[in-house]
């Protein structure tokens, strides 16, 4: 097995050997099935006291337009998600750097015979792959709900999209923040910091030119997770997330260098 | 080459260890090691003393290549850790404080990942663990977790894993802090049965340590060599405690 | 020190965003924590930088030129890949809409259309609903002699006049009449697959059959166009090519000749003696009947059907299964979805639901052994009969009486009887509010109801799921299903996960 497998594998096992993934997990599941139930059960009600109310008559719809299962449920549980997964991924990646620094296993791992590059590497393919399960585990439910409700499998491949690289790009920064620190709960801020700015730059406009405002947006995670939670895939958002990740894995292996040089 | 034992194909038999020239680091305003001349030769049971904050810590980190110099060079085994820090580190085990280990992972999980890391696979890498495992006496843990383990069994694998690829060079940190009589005379036992084939760097402040398993010793006392040379010569003197007064105003090292 | 100026201007970033987005206004609060944080993570960093990083050593320098390098070059790699993905402007539309499919109703009416159609779409250029209905008008004039033309609305005034367009996003389906007499067209403002099929089927609708609506016992009224109102179901009949006239109960010696079946809603008081003597006379002949009545009314009908073994019930039916979901939840107004095997109900399943605001069951005995009876739309089998005459007035109530049937009831019905050679057939819906203009295009009522049409007047072949006019995606999901999938899904896997997890813990205890 060369290094960058063994590390690979001593991921999997110090992750799913620790009980803090199931619960981590266990709550997203949760929260993201009680978040959209809760959305449906009200959907169905409004949709009854629409269909049973007095307004309305043959050529008027007597339900709203807006009332679907796509403007009313699925949309504004992905917004939410999409939010919560700025608040919620940080909490994951966290420890991926800093417990490392923490414990002083770093300097275990630099002196093997794996690079840098090869650590950082690593480190971001499992965490990669432990967002993507916790974006399963939050998605099964809502999927198997709706699809029934006519809403198509393809628009829903194309929301789990969105929300994967959502959740990637997030984790990107959240293991970006971790490698800087010894402190987890530096890195979760920080972190947090990052994505919650990130997120949108709608309250700059005020304050920006329209060139700058334009390219802000064009680095803003809303717009390109909108697209996705609307049912587009665009190319130049998945090339945005994969960006994302690049730019983290980089900053990440910077932190090594700066850590030989200054600190 | 990984797993191989590391006889370095540049460098020769005349080659030290370790040589270190005008070596210096600074943190920001504090210089940690300050213009040091050390070399150590091959196959010795090496000691680097001095009082905590004295910069040997600092010293393995620069020779291990985690810390550049902010001036000088440090070359190990004819290498420079600095440009050439996958070669220096392929001929090298690391052996830390108690501690620094995988908690979570179970003993023989944490040897095959540090055997794979570096560069071990299949039949080599089950060797290199039976063999630390019998060098160590690791037989009875193989499959409990290191953090539910005693200090001494802990300290025992971190040496076990700084084995593995059966290194030219071990560098141990205060191999027996902490630790009881007992755990450290299971300790020196194992370090003991190194020297002779390997060059053995060890970094302590406990005389006694020193003493036992080393035949040459280094102190070192705010960042400076103050001392170097046979054991009994460095520690036999009335005033050694002296070597190891520190230097007013000197600081805890700090953790890089 | 550093650090801590760091860490504070973080919280103060996620406090001033986070303030920011939960209340959607960028207040005094989040300006401030927004500008000092992002200016003490500013003030850390740089100092930070210029405290540790030291450029002494050529080494130094070397290593941070790398990993800068190194850092830029992925930053130019993930800025150029999105510039280049950007201009070449590559998206996929996985959007629902782009997978639109035709219902089976739409794919026959492009098929047998009885002439060339040209569809006029008038938008304004800002309409951002035109994608969408392009794409629609698109997609079925593939199954047809269907055309598109778009027309700006400010841009030809003329034809805005002439066909009485009064919105953007509005069709005008115009059938091209071969013959030159002229173009028949039909204005859709709301363009939907639903109403292009109407529209279509409108225009070229062959003759169904002549149908005979009671009235002046209160019946529901067709030409009335509130909520309580018929005309959107007496727009349907005509829609689907039946002729429809009323005539007064009072005055009915006979039903005429001519007509094909009878129509009776709701009427609320007793029917007259010589109406329902001359129902009787026109279903012994091999008539048809169409009855929806309301739960606790006495109109006279109810004797007739009994003895073509159709008894209905005086009581209100309670489904607490089926029942919706409303502010009363009291099992009254019932979403079914149980349908036995019947041609009427032949496309409609537990996706496909009807919905009746309070419904009396039938029960069926056979007049005669060859008589077919049959259960067209069932309850659940947790439905019950409340006799209590307080709950049909104010349609609310508790629980039923320990120890009252359960079981499935029938809520509407249908019934084929042959005598002497000639075919009888009744539809009988236990509530007539659902085909009201109120509830006729909810769920699929208005399919049940038409196909029951077609049915009694065996038109079986015109039985069909019309497209519908909102989208599926307005539909509920059965209160069942949901329940279903959150304990299957959505309530399981975080238990088996925490499941897991706690078998983890006790091995690292014990290991």
């Amino acid at each position: 097995m060369t290094p960058l497998l063994a590390l690979c594998r001593k991921e999997i096992a110090s992750l799913f050997g620790s009980t803090a993934v199931y619960l981590t997990l266990t709550g997203v599941a949760l929260v993201s099935a009680l978040i959209f139930f809760d959305h449906l059960r009200l959907y169905n009600q409004m949709l009854f006291v629409y269909a049973s109310s007095t307004m309305g008559g043959f050529e008027t719809d007597t339900i709203p337009d807006y009332v679907n299962l796509w403007d009313s449920v699925f949309f504004p549980v992905m917004e939410t998600l999409g939010l919560t997964l700025c608040g919620a991924v940080p909490l994951t990646t966290m420890r991926v750097f800093a417990e490392e620094r923490s414990r002083g296993t770093d300097e275990l791992l630099l002196t093997t015979a794996l690079a840098p590059g090869q650590i950082v590497l690593a480190k971001f393919a499992i965490t990669f792959a432990f967002v993507a399960l916790m974006m399963v585990a939050s998605f099964v439910y809502p999927a198997a709900a709706i699809e029934r409700g006519g809403l198509g499998a393809q628009h829903l491949a194309a929301v789990f999209v969105g929300l994967l690289l959502h959740g990637v790009g997030v984790a990107s920064i959240g293991l970006a923040c971790s490698a800087f620190t010894s402190s987890q709960l530096t890195a979760a801020v920080s972190a947090w910091a990052v994505a919650f700015v990130l997120w949108d730059f709608a309250w700059i406009t005020p304050f920006a030119s329209e060139p700058v405002a334009g390219m802000l947006d064009a680095i803003a995670l809303r717009p390109r997770y909108g697209h996705m939670a609307e049912g587009f895939v665009v190319i130049a958002d998945v090339a945005y997330y994969f960006g994302l990740a690049i730019v983290g894995m980089a900053i990440a292996r910077l932190s090594f260098d700066l850590r030989r040089i200054g600190t | 080459m990984a797993g191989e034992s590391a006889t370095t194909p540049s460098s020769s038999a005349a080659c030290p260890a370790v040589e270190a020239v005008g070596l210096t680091r600074r943190f920001g305003a504090r210089v940690a090691v300050d213009g040091l001349d050390l070399t150590i030769p091959r196959n010795a049971a090496f000691g680097l003393l001095g009082a905590n904050g004295a910069g040997k810590t600092t010293f393995l980190r620069l020779v291990t290549g985690l810390l550049l110099p902010s001036r000088g060079t440090v070359r190990v085994n004819g290498r420079c850790p600095v440009r050439e820090a996958r070669a220096v580190q392929r001929g090298l085990g690391f052996a830390m404080e108690t501690g620094r280990l995988y908690p979570e992972l179970r003993v023989a999980g944490f040897l095959r990942f540090a055997g794979s890391a570096r560069g071990l696979s299949g039949k080599a890498l089950a060797d290199a663990i039976e063999r630390v495992v019998d060098a160590f006496s690791l037989g009875s843990v193989t499959q409990r977790l290191v953090g539910h383990l005693s200090k001494g069994t802990q300290q025992r694998i971190a040496l076990a894993q700084a084995l593995l690829h059966d290194p030219p060079l071990v560098i141990v940190d205060e191999p027996t802090g902490s630790l009881d009589p007992l755990q450290r005379r299971e300790v020196w036992s194992a370090l003991a049965g190194l020297v002779g084939r390997r060059t053995l760097l060890i970094c302590t402040h406990d005389l006694e340590e020193a003493r036992a398993l080393c035949a040459r010793v280094a102190v070192l006392r705010a960042g400076q060599l103050v001392a170097e040379g046979a054991t009994d010569a460095v520690l036999g003197g009335a005033d050694t405690l002296s070597l190891f007064r520190p230097a007013p105003g000197a600081a805890p090292e700090p953790r890089a | 020190m550093t650090g801590q100026l760091a860490l504070a201007g973080c919280i103060a970033l996620v406090f001033g965003l986070g303030a920011y987005r939960a209340t959607d206004h960028f207040g005094a609060f989040s300006a401030i924590n927004v500008w000092l944080g992002a200016g003490a993570l500013a003030v850390a960093l740089a100092y930070g930088a210029v405290r540790r990083i030291r450029w002494g050593s050529p080494d130094s320098r070397r290593l941070l030129l790398r990993g800068g390098g190194i850092t830029a070059l992925a930053l130019t790699v993930a800025v150029g890949l999105e510039r280049a993905a950007d201009r070449a402007d590559l998206r996929f539309d996985w959007t629902f809409e782009e997978r639109f499919e035709p219902a089976l109703a739409t794919r026959r009416a492009l098929a047998e259309l009885c002439g060339p159609v040209e569809i006029l779409l008038f938008y304004d250029p800002r309409d951002p609903r035109i994608r969408r209905t392009r794409l629609l008008v698109e997609t079925l004039a593939g199954y047809g002699d269907v055309s598109l033309r778009e027309l700006e609305l400010g841009a030809a005034p003329e034809e805005v006049d002439r066909f009485g367009v009064g919105s953007s996003n509005s069709l005008v389906i115009r059938l091209r009449d071969a013959a030159g007499s002229g173009d028949r067209y039909r204005l859709a403002e709301r363009p939907s697959e639903g109403a292009i099929y109407e529209a279509l089927y409108g225009l070229c609708a062959a003759r169904g059959g002549e149908i005979l609506a009671l009235r002046g016992e209160g019946e529901g009224d067709l030409e009335r166009g509130d909520d309580v109102g018929y005309a959107g179901l007496a727009a349907a009949l005509a829609t689907e090519g039946y002729a429809v006239r009323s005539q007064v109960t009072t005055s009915l010696e006979a039903v005429p000749e001519d007509v094909d079946a009878v129509l009776v809603i709701a009427p609320r008081r007793h029917l007259h003696r010589s109406g329902l003597a001359a129902l009787e006379r026109f279903l012994g002949r091999g008539g048809r009947l169409i009855a929806l009545l309301e739960p606790g009314s006495d109109s006279g009908l109810e004797a007739v059907l009994a003895r073509w073994g159709i008894e209905g019930s005086p009581s209100l039916l309670h489904d607490p299964v089926d029942g919706a979901q409303g502010p009363e939840r009291d099992g009254a107004a019932i979403v079914a979805y149980h349908y036995d095997r019947h041609p009427i109900a032949a496309q409609l399943d537990r996706n496909r639901m009807t919905y009746f605001s309070g419904a009396r069951a039938f029960s069926l005995r056979k007049p005669e052994a060859l008589d077919e009876l049959s259960g067209v739309v069932l309850s659940s089998p947790e439905a019950w009969l409340s006799a209590d005459p307080v709950r049909l007035g104010r349609r609310g109530g508790a629980a039923p009486n320990p120890g009252v049937r359960r079981d499935y009831f029938a809520i509407a019905v249908a019934g084929r009887y042959v005598r002497d050679g000639r075919e009888t057939r009744i539809f009988a819906v236990g509530d007539a509010d659902f085909a009201s203009n109120r509830h006729l295009r909810t769920l699929y009522n208005l399919d049940l109801v038409m196909n029951g049409v077609h049915w009694a007047l065996a038109r079986e072949p015109e039985i069909t799921l019309r497209p519908k006019i909102r989208d599926t995606v307005q539909f509920p999901l059965p209160v069942t299903d949901s329940l279903r999938s959150l304990y299957g899904v959505g309530l399981l896997l975080p238990e088996l996960l925490l499941i897991a997890g706690g078998a983890v813990w006790i091995r690292r205890r014990a290991a």
